[in-house]
């Protein structure tokens, strides 16, 4: 039987399924209370590692408030916001083997190398499981090199909905743009976007006529396949009726998605996407990978030549190519906030309800064996998340100890994300959620 | 680690009932009805009660108040179906059961759990492969008991999603040309092998890798710039068997991501490498070419840093023609639909079928234009029904008197092509299947005949069988703990061990492929072979590991070889200065001289060797303390994928060698398979347990119970026997004593397959034992894992139930009772040809098992259990 945790389990993989009738800001406002927990979690992991000394204030050695502290210069865009920012290091992801990346264990907390397919869900779609429920309730984006995002418009390497079944992440703005908002757009995008439907309508009708001769088991198994393209026209459709609402968040299509002049123009779109789909409340979990999750990458967009591997090879502290990528990276961080702050939802704003995680896939550096896992959060969602803090651990506490907090937060009781209580005795000197972070 | 609680291991007195039922018949398939009341509760007075009622509760448990099945009570009767079905309870001294009675009670239960949970997620774990052994052995080999009445038998009517593998193998056909089969290397990945996974262990599709001439940057650039897309299938099982027709659909993302590389592969059908570059001067037979005009900067990992060769190595399809041109033709459209109708579904498209496509196609092209509708409206084809499941409908043929339609034409023909092989059917077969000679059990006879002889014919799923039967491909992805494995022996550099593994799979599938090919006595030659298909690196995980005294022995030797050495070159040098000293005043002596020069030869040649006998630095070898086996022989190949890791892509160079008597006996002693049976800190001597008893005992192990959390004490400095005390509690050793027993005679090796023996300084105890076999000839003590292997591989018992692993493999389900005949005979034909798969699989495939279809019908009403 198709149920709709099943429903959720297969749209977050890819496009969506129908669940509901209103899941949209203006109805979902209703519901939202100002019990804490987050509402939406945005993931954004830059690769090539997150140095420590790039976002520790000066002469923080021990763990503390923010409020007398001065960010360092790569992170110097969110002294602003310092308030609801917290600053963790001495998490540790050993068991991840990051070395150049630890792919899908970097959200995942297991262990992840290049070519090693994902052992089990990662915390991003568990938790679009069960947050509020939207229509697509996990989206991926990835920033790349042009040609990389020319080429290979959607890779899985961080993400996954269990073992073996990567979720990709999309990294062309003209495809999710004709994904998100097909159905109010004009020119090319709406022809592609109805040549497309109507061939999805198609192969529904072919397949719902290929089942006629089955019965029982059989029937509604095939039945779920029928139902898959159920759903993506459903959602389609979905988006299509709600498209006087999606228009109000909808980016418009300019230059720099036709004619980028370097790949930067491309992932602020894409940014940008992800914004809108957040901001419509079409989306709960919003994963970004700049440098998906690999260990290249390039940001010529920024001035800076260098690209790919060489950048991991460089020390990131007073590095002036790292800082312009951080400072690249915390611009967005502060625009994901603006905007959601820009939408109300219940007594406050959207941002009072979300989480920002930002962190690498790639622990702190190059060639790490994950003993130092850097991590900022930003938004306290309600009081629900300690902020305006920096606190240093003793490195004995797993990324996973992380995510059960997130997770906690959420409503998912559990004392571990992936991780046994053999491989625990290992990895983890505690148990649960951390107490530092969460209040 | 888990144990059976108390609840359901204890026992039962013995009450009569108003009405003995042993002498009723039995139907197997046919429902057995029967309120609870009249049913069931007498079965429980008659045999549970004792022990279970509300004064004894044995194990905490009183059935006295159970009452008909319903949602809250389903899994206590489930656990009650597990224990009666697995004649677990009611403990033989306690009471005896009539087998019609056990069997009928067995029925009743899954009947009412099916019922009853019918809208709450259904009840099919009878269905599921680990139940396969519940079917009582000898009830299937041995004689019946009066009062069974076995019906003709037949599979149901089914649609067989695709396994991730074979769609994966079903893409590649489209863009890649593997190369041909060649009988002087066997080994080597040919065309209509599997897809094999990359170094890393990942199933992925690689664009275009074979035209790659030049890339910047090492392996990581590479694997990087390269596309490839990853399988998109999903399969929820990682071990036994995963490919039960039931056992997976196709969800909405999956058909997303399906139609998002349909794209990418059909641009590739037709442009090329074209289709993956961003400047067409990287398309170029001179490399050299290329530098004029190729980006500045670090190109490491990206697509602008690959020089492809303009040769044409995909295949040239009618979708080459379609997209040469501005517009097009109806003819061509229709070219390309059902080329790819059939390469996608394995037959032609009915003409209606192809009307469908080619007007999808049209449609698309008329709102984006031909180049782009075409790409999308052939994408279309990706998701029809038969790409992705393959129907066994027997939707035209009449039943016969037991309700069962034989399979005919295409859904016969491409059922045995299925059956061996992941390729559409080849010419011969396809060509039966059009003129009507695929219809009876002769024509089936002829083509799997045909097929298992011609080894050019590759057969990746009789390979699957061997895979999932044994589960020796698991090793790579056990994770394991860095400390921990560096205590092995073997190398924790990188990924090395990973890689090692992975390789040892491919390796393990060629030595199954060098039996198969001899097929003689095939299950015992697995068992006991004491062949190798090794690399370099295994001889470290097929070697030794030392004990501190003999590594300190091994030292010390060293080092008195070290001395000895140095003292020889003294001795030589002292000499060399003699001679040269007497040359000064006897400048002219010439057998001074010559003595002299020889010397000073050798000295030269002493001094060098050294070098020369250095260890050559090997990747994934030993990390010391590991006495290396000797795996020199002639040399073979192993099947690896695609170029996916640049120059650190596995290689297929192997030696077929022997391995170190009286260590090693078959595949149950390799590293591949008792690395998947392992975890990250240690030997899994339950999970060895369980595939023993299951695999090659044919006994049923019930259910963890949900209430058991038990776990293994952390003890660093105590063997994992000395840890495992904990299974002899009495409640948890009811089943323990089933598994423990046979997994621990293969503590002989550590948890990297290396020979031990001692463990924790101390001399490693390796016994163990075989009880409640069924076989009374196999049971009794072990004093370790190759004195088990011998005696297990000599068995009928173990032969029958290889047999019963191949039965549900092909036939896509568990046996019942009403298969006795079809495994009898298979198991006879097996042993009359002298232990051959190909005569094991004939028998299977031209069975009523194989060939008939039962079609479901609408449930009738039942009445409530109630």
């Amino acid at each position: 039987m198709i149920n709709r945790r099943t429903l959720l389990k297969s749209m977050a993989a890819g496009v969506g399924a129908a669940i509901g009738s209103s899941m949209f800001p203006s109805l979902a406002r209703a519901a939202t209370g100002s019990s804490g927990g987050p509402k939406r979690v945005i993931f954004f992991l830059q690769n090539q590692g997150f140095d420590p000394a790039t976002c520790i204030p000066d002469g923080m050695r021990t763990s503390g408030s923010l409020a007398n502290a001065k960010l360092p210069e790569p992170i110097a865009a969110l002294e602003p916001y310092k308030e609801r920012l917290h600053i963790i290091n001495g998490l540790h992801g050993l068991h991840t083997s990051p070395s150049h990346s630890a792919f899908f264990g970097a959200l995942g907390g297991y262990r992840g190398s290049d070519g090693v397919p994902p052992a089990g869900p990662t915390v991003d779609y568990e938790l679009s499981k069960v947050l509020p429920p939207t229509l697509l309730p996990h989206l991926c984006i990835g920033m790349d090199s042009m040609e990389n995002m020319k080429g290979k418009p959607t890779v899985a390497n961080l993400s996954a909905s269990g073992a073996g079944q990567p979720i990709f992440m999309h990294s062309n703005p003209n495809h999710l743009y004709q994904m998100l908002y097909g159905g109010i757009s004009e020119g090319e995008i709406r022809r592609q976007h109805e040549a497309r439907s109507s061939m999805f309508d198609r192969i529904e009708q072919l397949a719902s006529a290929n089942g006629g001769a089955l019965h029982g088991a059989e029937k509604q198994r095939y039945g779920q396949f029928v139902q898959g393209f159920h759903d993506i026209n459903g959602l389609r459709e979905r988006l299509g009726t709600v498209a006087g609402h999606l228009s109000k968040f909808a980016p418009k299509v300019d230059d720099r998605y036709t004619k980028p002049a370097f790949e930067t123009d491309w992932h602020d779109v894409l940014l940008d996407l992800g914004i809108s789909a957040l901001k419509s409340g079409t989306t709960s979990v919003l994963t970004i990978g700049s440098g998906r999750g690999e260990i290249f990458g390039a940001w010529k967009g920024l001035g800076i030549t260098e690209q790919g591997h060489n950048l991991g090879h460089m020390k990131q502290p007073d590095n002036p190519i790292w800082i312009k990528i951080r400072q690249y990276n915390s611009r967005m961080l502060v625009r994901l906030m603006e905007q959601l702050e820009s939408v109300p939802e219940g007594s406050g704003t959207m941002m009072d309800n979300t989480l920002i995680v930002y962190t690498s896939n790639n622990a702190d550096k190059q060639h790490t064996n994950g003993a130092t896992w850097p991590v900022m959060l930003l938004g306290s969602c309600h009081g629900a998340f300690k902020t305006g803090r920096f606190t240093q651990l003793d490195g004995k506490r797993p990324i996973n100890a992380l995510y059960t907090s997130i997770l906690r937060s959420a409503g998912v009781q559990g004392d571990r994300f992936n991780m046994s209580e053999q491989l625990a005795k290992k990895f983890d000197s505690g148990s649960g959620p951390l107490k530092e972070i969460l209040a | 680690m888990n144990c059976l609680p108390l609840t359901l291991l204890v026992a039962v007195m013995v009450l009569l009932t108003p009405k003995s039922r042993a002498a009723e018949r039995y139907t197997p398939g046919e429902p057995v009805r029967g309120k609870f009341q009249d049913f069931a509760q007498p079965f429980l007075q008659k045999h549970c009660y004792d022990c279970h009622d509300a004064e004894t509760q044995k194990g905490d448990l009183s059935l006295v108040n159970l009452g008909k099945v319903d949602e809250t009570n389903a899994s206590l009767w489930k656990s009650i179906w597990a224990q009666v079905t697995l004649q677990e309870m009611p403990p033989k001294q306690k009471s005896r059961v009539e087998t019609v009675e056990r069997l009928r009670f067995s029925d009743w239960i899954v009947g009412e759990l099916q019922r009853v949970m019918k809208d709450k997620g259904g009840f099919n774990a009878h269905l599921d492969p680990k139940k396969g052994n519940f079917v009582a052995h000898h009830l299937l080999f041995g004689p019946l008991p009066a009062g069974i009445q076995l019906q003709p038998t037949a599979s149901p009517a089914r649609l067989w999603r695709v396994t991730p593998q074979e769609h994966i193998t079903r893409l590649n056909e489209l863009i890649n040309t593997e190369p041909a089969y060649d009988p002087k290397k066997p080994g080597l990945r040919t065309h209509g092998d599997a897809v094999p996974v990359n170094h890393g262990g990942e199933l992925k599709l690689y664009f275009g890798v074979d035209n790659i001439l030049r890339w910047e940057g090492g392996t990581v650039a590479y694997a990087t710039a390269v596309k490839s897309v990853p399988v998109v299938l999903s399969s929820a099982r990682k071990s036994g068997l995963k490919n039960y027709p039931d056992f997976n659909s196709v969800n909405s993302a999956e058909a997303t991501q399906i139609l998002g590389k349909a794209e990418d592969i059909l641009k590739f059908m037709a442009y090329g490498p074209l289709s993956l570059v961003g400047l067409p001067e990287q398309i170029t037979a001179d490399p050299k070419t290329y530098d004029q005009f190729k980006p500045k900067g670090d190109l490491r990992g990206l697509p602008t840093a690959i020089v492809y060769s303009p040769k044409v190595l995909r295949p040239l399809t009618p979708v080459v023609d379609l997209m040469k041109e501005n517009e097009s033709t109806d003819a061509r459209l229709r070219a390309s639909v059902d080329y790819l109708f059939e390469a996608l579904t394995f037959r032609p498209p009915v003409a209606k079928e192809s009307d469908n496509y080619v007007q999808i196609v049209k449609d698309a092209i008329a709102k984006v234009g031909h180049r782009d509708g075409a790409i999308m409206g052939l994408s279309s084809i990706f998701l029809d029904r038969d790409a992705l499941f393959r129907p066994e409908l027997v939707e035209t043929g009449k039943p016969d008197r037991h309700g069962r339609v034989m399979l005919q034409d295409w859904e016969l023909g491409l059922a045995v092509n299925h059956a061996l092989s992941y390729l559409k059917p080849d010419a011969t077969l396809r060509q039966a299947i059009l003129a009507g000679r695929m219809r009876t059990r002769e024509d089936v006879q002829r083509e799997v005949t045909r097929m298992l002889n011609d080894d050019s014919i590759r057969k990746p799923r009789v390979l699957q069988f061997f895979r999932d039967y044994f589960d020796y491909d698991l090793a790579g992805y056990i994770c394991k703990d860095t400390k921990a494995l560096a205590a092995t022996g073997v190398s924790t550099r990188g990924d090395a061990h990973y890689r090692a593994m992975f390789d040892a799979t491919a390796s393990t599938d060629r030595l199954i492929e060098i039996i198969l090919q001899e097929d003689k006595h095939v299950l015992k030659q697995l068992l006991t072979t004491q062949r190798v298909v090794a690399t370099r690196t295994d001889e470290t995980y097929f070697g030794t590991r030392l004990n501190k005294a003999e590594q300190a022995a091994a030292a010390a030797a060293k080092k008195q070889t070290d001395l000895a050495e140095i003292q020889k070159l003294e001795e030589l040098k002292k000499e060399i200065a003699a001679l040269e000293a007497k040359l000064k005043t006897e400048t002219r002596n010439k057998a001074t001289q010559k003595a002299l020069d020889q010397k000073r030869k050798l000295l030269a040649a002493e001094e060098k060797q050294p070098e020369d006998r250095k260890p050559k630095r090997k990747r994934g070898g030993s990390n010391g303390g590991v006495a290396e086996a000797d795996l020199d022989g002639p040399q073979t190949y192993a099947r690896v994928g695609h170029r996916s890791f640049g120059t650190g892509s596995m290689k297929p160079e192997r030696t077929l060698a022997t391995a170190p008597a009286g260590q090693r006996l078959g595949l149950l002693t390799h590293p591949a398979w008792l690395v998947s049976q392992s975890d990250a800190m240690d030997n899994h001597a339950i999970h060895r347990g369980i595939w023993i008893r299951e695999r090659l005992l044919g006994g049923g192990i019930p259910d963890v119970p949900i209430t058991v959390d038990a776990q293994l004490p952390d003890e660093p400095h105590n063997t994992l026997r000395e840890r495992m005390r904990v299974t002899r509690e009495k409640y948890c050793w009811t089943c323990h004593q089933k598994m423990d027993p046979l997994g621990l005679p293969f503590e002989m090796y550590n948890h990297a397959g290396l020979f031990r023996t001692t463990e924790l300084d101390k001399p490693v105890n390796t016994t163990g034992e075989i009880i409640d076999s069924g076989d009374p000839k196999l049971d009794g003590p072990v004093s370790n894992a190759l004195e088990m292997i011998k005696k297990l591989a000599n068995s009928e018992r173990v032969e029958q139930v290889f047999v019963r692993h191949a039965f549900r493999f092909w036939m896509g389900r568990n046996e019942t009772l009403n298969d006795a005949p079809v495994l009898q005979a298979a198991h006879r034909a097996y042993r009359a040809s002298g232990g051959s798969m190909k005569a094991l699989i004939t028998s299977l495939l031209t069975s009523d098992a194989f060939l008939y279809r039962k079609v479901e019908r609408a449930e009738p009403a039942r009445a409530s259990g109630g």
